[in-house]
């Protein structure tokens, strides 16, 4: 089932505030000198002030329900993303296989946290449709042009997910949604797993996965 | 005991983590008895009645960590080349949850449990057998943290222990792949108390 792949280069320009872009540029020379990252990495550094604001929307939320709303969101733009790359035409058979898979997982999770919600009597919130919608947490689906862009997009996704996931759980009441969200997070956790042995990285860079690798 | 029997035989492996002073498992003795059956978390943080019950599953947790590093270091002697770097990594994971654990039992103004002298560990004669019983542990680690979850009191020390099951479930994955297993089994991780 693991995959195998080289990270592509590219670093778009962005506006990311300068201790993130100089935090940014240290783990990338750190790659670099590992010799992991095979020349740069594919982290478009655009998109951390965006992942940023995805995790301060689920620090800010007080309630557990509006956490739920925020998770939903988040699962549903990762089954969008997956199904985007899947009609790319970009994945080999083997890499296709890993992405429905995680796709199907991706789906289970926004399935699982809609019925939560509806057991809250919260209101689902509306599916997202379109690139827009995905670049609100992580930039670059459009521009993805191999398989090797692809995965470190995914692992992109999957980091965020990670962080807010790890965030909510300061933020949580309920023992169930705790619960639930612990074992949706490692799940996402396995998936950077397979991602980052694909690109060549470390499959597991740090001792307390909190999102904050990239 | 041989690891195939220990494996597949339930009531071996229960009393094995009875036997190795792992308290937090088996959804019962610690954990439940720190918080009871409660269906919200605690808020706020300080009362030194909550303290008490951080405590108490911390050391729990920091059982299952002392446990599992002893495990690696035994196992390493049975593994071979990328197997074993990979082992060493993860050891050293084991090692920072540990002292992770450590800090925040005594931020909390406890006192934290030390490692056994020995574990009555299953028989492991050879690298696919120690890396099946590492997954075992890992296993009931990613359990164990989970029930715990809940019962922290303090937010920060549940982000930790949602932190460290996920790297638990990561090295689940790793472990599995090199075994020719699937990484990735299943959409929840729920690991496996017993």
């Amino acid at each position: 089932m693991a995959i195998r792949g080289r990270p592509a280069i590219r670093i778009s320009d962005g506006e990311a505030d300068s201790a993130q872009i100089a935090e940014f540029e240290r783990d990338r020379r750190r790659l670099l000198r590992a010799g992991l990252a095979a020349g740069g990495t594919v982290v478009a550094a655009s998109s951390i002030p965006l992942l940023a604001s995805v995790r301060n929307a689920f620090a800010q939320q007080s309630g557990d329900i509006e956490i739920l709303e925020s998770a939903i969101k988040l699962e549903q733009v990762a089954v969008l993303a997956y199904g985007r790359v899947l009609d790319s035409g970009l994945l080999s058979p083997r890499v296709a296989r890993v992405a429905r898979q995680f796709a199907a997982h991706e789906r289970e999770h926004a399935d699982r946290l809609v019925a939560a919600l509806t057991a809250l009597r919260g209101k689902p919130p509306p599916k997202p449709t379109g690139v827009k919608d995905i670049d609100a947490v992580v930039e670059g689906i459009g521009d993805v042009k191999s398989q090797a862009d692809v995965i470190d997009f995914a692992i992109e996704l999957e980091l965020s997910t990670v962080a807010a996931y790890y965030d909510a759980h300061r933020k949580l009441i309920a023992a169930g949604l705790l619960q639930a969200a612990a074992s949706i997070m490692a799940n996402e956790g396995q998936h950077l797993v397979v991602l980052r042995q694909a690109a060549g990285q470390a499959p597991v860079p740090n001792a307390l996965e909190t999102g904050d690798e990239r | 005991m041989e690891i195939d029997s220990f494996l597949r035989d339930p009531l071996s492996r229960r009393r094995f983590l009875r036997t190795s002073g792992a308290g937090l498992v088996g959804g019962s003795a610690v954990v439940l008895a720190a918080c009871g059956d409660d269906d919200k978390t605690g808020s706020g943080a300080g009362s030194d009645e909550q303290d008490k019950a951080d405590v108490e599953i911390l050391n729990g947790a920091l059982d299952l960590e002392l446990m599992s590093i002893a495990a690696y270091k035994e196992g390493a002697a049975l593994l071979q080349g990328g197997v074993l770097q990979v082992a060493k990594g993860f050891l050293e994971q084991e090692q920072a949850h540990a002292d992770a654990l450590v800090s925040a039992i005594r931020d909390a103004g406890g006192t934290p449990n030390t490692a056994k002298k020995s574990y009555d560990f299953p028989r492991l004669r050879s690298q696919r057998d120690a890396l099946k019983f590492a997954i075992e542990l890992e296993e009931t680690a990613v359990a164990a943290y989970i029930d715990a979850l809940p019962k922290l009191t303090k937010g920060d020390l549940r982000g930790t222990a949602a932190a460290i099951l996920t790297t638990e479930a990561e090295h689940i994955a790793v472990l599995r792949d090199t075994l020719g297993m699937a990484p990735v089994a299943d959409a929840f991780v729920t690991g496996k108390l017993r």
